[in-house]
């Protein structure tokens, strides 16, 4: 410590501590004379020793507490010490000014101790200024928000929230919350969940609550809250936060009206679609038999609309013969697992008996439960049917007559080539006879008679062997062929007409064929024989499933066989030797050489065509022929047989 | 001895041709046979002619048609059709056309006998 200074010079010890301190201490005397100053106010402030004994406001480093001469006057008048701010330049200091006294308590002058408070100004700004920030951003927040006590008092809210509620900040402050917007949130569950989300154990729940605000009209509000702790701070604090979902709560009811609107429409759509289409549809859950019938299908199976549809109901509907067409179809598409879309076509009986053609299309699906449920379209196609049946029987007619007239025109040509000859034979036999039996006989003449004779008889002979020629083997084209796919394009082109007589048609084609070689349009001819026969077997058939059966197999690695099997009328035992004779029928319509024709065929391909009667009802007609008949063998052989198999 | 009647075939069939004039002499007529219509007409013959037996379906002019041309001609010539189709629905027409008979090959020499003789009863 600089000496000078009066009564306290001899406590050297004091002077030593207020050197080790590092906050500047000025001793100023009464005279507002410089006393004297510790190490720090030289360090600090830049005191130097010749600055003792001169006034206070000559030092220019204390020009920045210009009152400084009223302060200390005050202070030595009342002995109360005052404080002041002072700036240095960057810094910032609170001097205190406190009385200095005597031994004998006079008041000699004072001391200004100068703390500084930079870094704590710096932060105190910060602090404002964060503040103000984060008030300017919560006032832009158009939702209201407020910041209430756990008790639900109304601490401070941004400007949205005292515009919304149309309240002031004074006449809010420590309301509780339930008590303002004329008690629009005096919810009862408000303050439970206050309580259990401080409590920490529950969230809070956003509660939607309807208000309505003088001049806006009723809002709907999503009220929320969320806790506001500080670190360190025990008090907690929550901000509750307003959304007025009005708008969207509209637009949702509007879009909600739209869509019952399109909804509307689409349903008027498809029952407009429906009645145009004569088409229905259903659906049925197998398990609870629940079945669900369109109007439209109401319409078609004659059922008054709104009656419940079960499965009885439509049975009195369904053709008897049909009835177990249907429940075949269903079983066959259980046994396939079911999913993949199936089609039959049956017949309704109408109460006045006539007959309705209908074409279903069926698929099933495994609801969400698992439980199975079949959709189905159903179509009434009786106008369709009723002329695609009179084209069917136009066309039959049609090959009738064609081939009828075919046959004719073969008949007569045959006949007009043989009869030639004949009669020249007859006429030189007469001739002939006539010359021998003169007197003297003729026997140059009977001779040249014989010669011709013999030339009309080898003219015939020629025009069998040229008829020969003409249905014989080399008119037939050979190739080698799958007979999978042979035997799926009769079925496709026999389809609609084994449908349309009731049957069912299972094809049963083994996947390890071997190629045959031959003529596939005369091996497609007797599969459609084979097939018509079964079919027209079937036609009277009603106690049972019009089932017939198509199967090709690999036949010990020489052949390929295929049969068709019936449950039809089948044959006696006795028949089966005329069966194949030409011109043997038991149908009225028929002309009987189907399977005479589809023997010589079969027999062409150095096969074999034969009929066994059923264990059940009806019969087999099946065919075997070896893979490549001889003289094609070489031909077959060099063809790879993947390369056709299969498809 | 009168003068033998002269029968007229016309068939386009070569047997035909050889074979029945033999007969129809045999059966003491002249013969003369035509591969066909038109070499009938152009013969010379078809005055002479007191029967023609004569074959229905001929290439060019068909029997028919020859039959058509005499009776435009005013030729009344008796006509024995003669036919190897068999079709039996040509009788009717070609007898209602004037013909006197409609044989079918292969006939008979009775058949063919009786024919002639009805033709020329007729002539």
């Amino acid at each position: 410590m600089t000496t000078g200074f009066e009564g306290i010079t001899t406590a050297s010890d004091l002077i030593d501590i207020l050197d080790t301190i590092e906050v500047p201490v000025v001793a100023v005397r009464r005279d507002f004379l410089i006393a004297c100053f510790n190490k720090a106010a030289a360090d600090v402030l830049g005191l130097s020793a010749s600055d003792v004994g001169r006034p206070c406001r000559t030092i220019s480093v204390l020009a920045g507490l210009p009152r400084l001469e009223q302060q200390c006057s005050q202070v030595i008048a009342d002995g109360v010490e005052c404080r002041a701010d002072f700036r240095d330049g960057d810094r910032w200091f609170v001097v205190r000014i406190s009385p200095s006294t005597t031994g004998d308590r006079q008041i000699s002058g004072t001391v200004l101790t100068f703390t500084n408070v930079t870094a704590f100004r710096a932060s105190t700004d910060q602090a404002i200024y964060e503040r103000e920030f984060t008030k300017s951003i919560l006032n832009t927040v158009a939702d209201p928000l407020v910041v209430v006590s756990p008790d639900l008092r109304i601490q401070s809210g941004n400007r949205a929230f005292y515009t919304t509620f149309g309240v002031s900040r004074d006449e809010t402050q420590g309301v509780p919350l339930d008590e303002v917007g004329n008690g629009a949130f005096a919810l009862r569950t408000l303050r439970a969940q206050f309580e259990e989300m401080l409590a920490g154990s529950h969230a809070f729940q956003p509660v939607e609550v309807e208000h309505v605000f003088p001049g806006k009209g009723q809002r709907t509000l999503i009220l929320d809250a969320h806790p506001l702790s500080v670190p360190g701070h025990s008090k907690s604090r929550v901000l509750v936060t307003f959304q007025d979902i009005t708008a969207r709560k509209q637009a949702e009811a509007a879009k909600d009206l739209r869509s019952e609107e399109e909804l509307r429409r689409s349903e008027a759509f498809l029952a407009e679609g429906q009645r145009l289409s004569v088409t229905g549809t259903f659906s049925w859950k197998v398990a609870t038999d629940e079945i669900t019938w369109s109007e439209q299908l109401y319409r078609i199976y004659e059922f008054e609309i709104g009656v419940p549809v079960t499965l009885e109901l439509i049975r009195t509907r369904v053709h008897p013969e049909d009835v177990s067409l249907l429940e075949k179809m269903k079983m066959v598409d259980q046994a396939r697992g079911g999913g993949e879309a199936f089609e039959w076509q049956y017949r309704l009986l109408m109460p006045d008996h006539s007959i309705k053609y209908m074409h279903a299309i069926a698929h099933a699906i495994r609801a969400r439960d698992g439980q199975l449920e079949y959709i189905a379209a159903v179509q009434d196609v009786t106008v369709r049917r009723i002329s695609e049946e009179a084209l069917t029987r136009a066309r039959t007619e049609l090959a009738h007559v064609a081939r009828a007239t075919t046959l004719g025109t073969l008949t007569a040509s045959i006949a007009h080539e043989v009869n030639q000859p004949l009669s020249g034979i007859i006429t030189n036999a007469s001739t002939c006879l006539r010359m021998l039996d003169a007197d003297p006989p003729n026997v140059d003449g009977a001779r040249e008679t014989v010669r011709r004779t013999i030339r009309d008889g080898n003219r015939a002979s020629d025009v069998i062997t040229r008829l020969r020629a003409l249905f014989g083997r080399k008119s037939t084209t050979t190739e080698s062929m799958d007979l999978n796919e042979a035997t799926r394009e009769v079925i496709a082109l026999s389809l609609s007409e084994l449908q349309g007589s009731g049957v069912i048609l299972r094809a049963d084609l083994g996947d390890d064929l071997p190629l045959v070689t031959g003529d596939r349009v005369q091996l497609q001819q007797v599969i459609l024989n084979l097939l018509r026969n079964a079919t027209d077997a079937m036609n009277g058939v009603d106690d049972h499933p019009k089932e017939l059966v198509i199967r090709t197999e690999r036949d010990n690695d020489d052949g390929v066989c295929l049969s068709v099997q019936d449950a039809g009328v089948g044959f006696a035992p006795e028949d089966i030797d005329q069966m194949f004779d030409a011109f043997y029928t038991t149908k009225s319509g028929g002309m009987g050489i189907g399977l005479s024709v589809s023997r010589s065929i079969i027999e062409r391909h150095r096969g074999r065509l034969w009929a066994t009667r059923n264990n059940g009802p009806g019969a087999t007609f099946a065919f075997f022929i070896p893979c490549a008949p001889e003289g094609d063998r070489r031909s077959a052989d060099t063809e790879p047989e993947h390369a056709m198999g299969n498809r | 001895m009168a003068v033998r009647s002269l029968v007229s075939v016309v068939d386009d069939d070569q047997s035909v041709r050889e074979s029945l004039p033999d007969l129809l002499r045999e059966f003491g007529f002249e013969a003369k046979a035509f591969a066909s219509a038109e070499e009938f007409l152009a013969s010379g013959y078809v005055d002479q002619t007191r029967c023609l037996i004569l074959d229905i379906a001929m290439p060019g002019m068909s029997g028919q048609d020859l039959q058509q041309e005499l009776t435009r001609r005013r030729q009344k010539i008796p006509i024995v059709f003669i036919t190897a189709t068999g079709d039996e629905t040509v009788r009717p027409l070609v007898l209602e056309r004037g013909a006197v008979e409609c044989l079918f090959k292969p006939f008979s020499e009775a058949a063919l006998l009786g024919a002639l003789n009805a033709a020329l009863h007729v002539a």
